[in-house]
């Protein structure tokens, strides 16, 4: 068996008293609970943290813990020879150590045992545990669905009723509709029940990676679409890249810097009803550096313009005195 | 050997019972009723009989039960956490939504 040192994934002594133990808690749960942290890998952080808890904030499993004596994290042990008999004996009769026995397991179920006993839980029927995992895929691969390979620790019962992970291979179908923030559900995919107990459901939670070119809004796509200044004046035909394939848009003389010119049904497709748009977004770009000739160009275009860029600051302006 | 996953289910797609959003979410009988009478989780129809609730009642249902359980929270400041936490993700759906409006170069 693995030692953890739980003393250490709450940041306390191991003479600390119960309150600087729930004080500690209380600040990492703030900063790493996944429903409220940005930290990464936030999620296996709080179930270190949450595991730590949960063994050294209860008396009697803590005491269970502290006999095991202090080992390097991660160094294989065996707790000294009266210690099942002492804190599992009366219960888990059962059940006996192994190399796969997982710690934070063997304190989960000490505490089962405290309050009734491994024959009790082996009677009872409970259900599977629900297991969420996120999955990260690309904005072509939810236009077009895609498969994706899940390498899963499912946790499962053992016969005495321990949860236990187990590896599991999956391959999994996500249709085409699917974008940032969906989640599916693969009904009693997740780990199994005992005792008769339903089966647990796995949930795949769906976030869109970064793309060079797409930006994502719920079903609709964004583009950056930049424009020459001649090009926005008189209006164009450009090719614009789009997940079904590049399309021929036509910018309207005009068109001004920020302005969002839609096409229909070229974003992401919805699981039911129809597709998402695309918009390309106008930025009206300039050459880093003009020849001589385009600034004479330019020059006379200035002479020859009466348009003001400004007129509404200096009206604005002078309303304010 | 891998298994092969085909029959998914969007939860967007799926309606649930009370019964079943209950059994779904993990959370006592009695604070689901409490979170439902406050309108943090609500049905789908709210003239509907029985109610009908859906993906994001559930998905509510079990971010309450993971606070319930990991900060020890009663249904007050469970009800205070939840407000808060749907107004963040709401602020956080706005100003998304602004970033990708704006050119990459601006964002």
């Amino acid at each position: 068996m693995q030692y953890k040192d739980y003393y250490a994934a709450l940041g306390v002594a191991r003479d600390a008293s119960e309150e600087q133990i729930k004080q500690a808690y209380r600040k990492l749960a703030r900063k790493y609970h996944p429903d409220v942290s940005k930290e990464p890998d936030a999620e296996a952080k709080f179930k270190e943290v949450a595991e730590a808890y949960q063994t050294l904030k209860d008396p009697q499993k803590r005491a269970a813990y502290d006999q095991l004596g202090s080992h390097r994290p991660g160094e294989d042990f065996r707790p000294p020879p009266d210690w099942q008999q002492q804190w599992q004996g009366p219960f888990d009769e059962g059940s006996s150590f192994s190399e796969q026995v997982d710690l934070g397991d063997l304190f989960a179920h000490l505490g089962a045992g405290f309050a009734r006993g491994a024959r009790g839980r082996a009677q009872m029927s409970m259900p599977g545990r629900d297991f969420e995992v996120a999955v990260p895929i690309s904005i072509e691969e939810a236009f077009a669905g895609t498969h994706i390979d899940l390498d899963l620790a499912m946790p499962e019962y053992d016969e005495h009723g321990r949860v236990r992970p187990v590896p599991q291979a999956f391959r999994a179908r996500i249709p085409r509709g699917a974008t940032q923030g969906q989640r599916l559900r693969l009904a009693g995919k997740g780990g199994r029940g005992f005792n008769g107990g339903r089966n647990g459901d796995l949930y795949l939670d769906i976030s869109l990676r970064p793309h060079p070119i797409y930006r994502a809004n719920g079903h609709d796509l964004y583009l950056d679409l930049p424009l020459a200044p001649w090009e926005a004046v008189l209006g164009t035909s450009v090719e614009v890249p789009t997940p079904g394939g590049a399309v021929r848009l036509k910018i309207p003389a005009g068109t001004q810097a920020g302005q969002q010119l839609r096409l229909p049904r070229r974003g992401l497709p919805r699981p039911r009803g129809e597709p998402g748009d695309l918009y390309a977004v106008v930025s009206i770009v300039l050459p880093r550096e003009a020849s001589e000739r385009e600034r004479t160009l330019y020059r006379e275009l200035g002479e020859a313009s009466s348009f003001n860029p400004r007129a509404h600051l200096s009206q604005e302006g002078s309303h304010a005195h | 050997m891998r298994i092969d996953l085909n029959e998914v289910i969007w939860l967007e797609a799926e309606t649930l019972s009370f019964d079943e959003l209950l059994e779904r979410s993990g959370l006592p009988a009695s604070l689901l009723q409490e979170l439902v009478h406050a309108g943090s989780i609500e049905p789908l129809d709210p003239a509907a009989a029985p109610p009908q609730y859906g993906a994001r009642a559930l998905t509510a249902a079990r971010r309450a039960h993971r606070l319930h359980q990991d900060f020890e929270l009663d249904a007050s400041a469970l009800l205070l956490v939840l407000g808060l936490l749907d107004r963040l993700a709401e602020l956080e759906g706005r100003l998304h939504e602004l970033q990708v409006k704006l050119p990459r170069r601006l964002g």
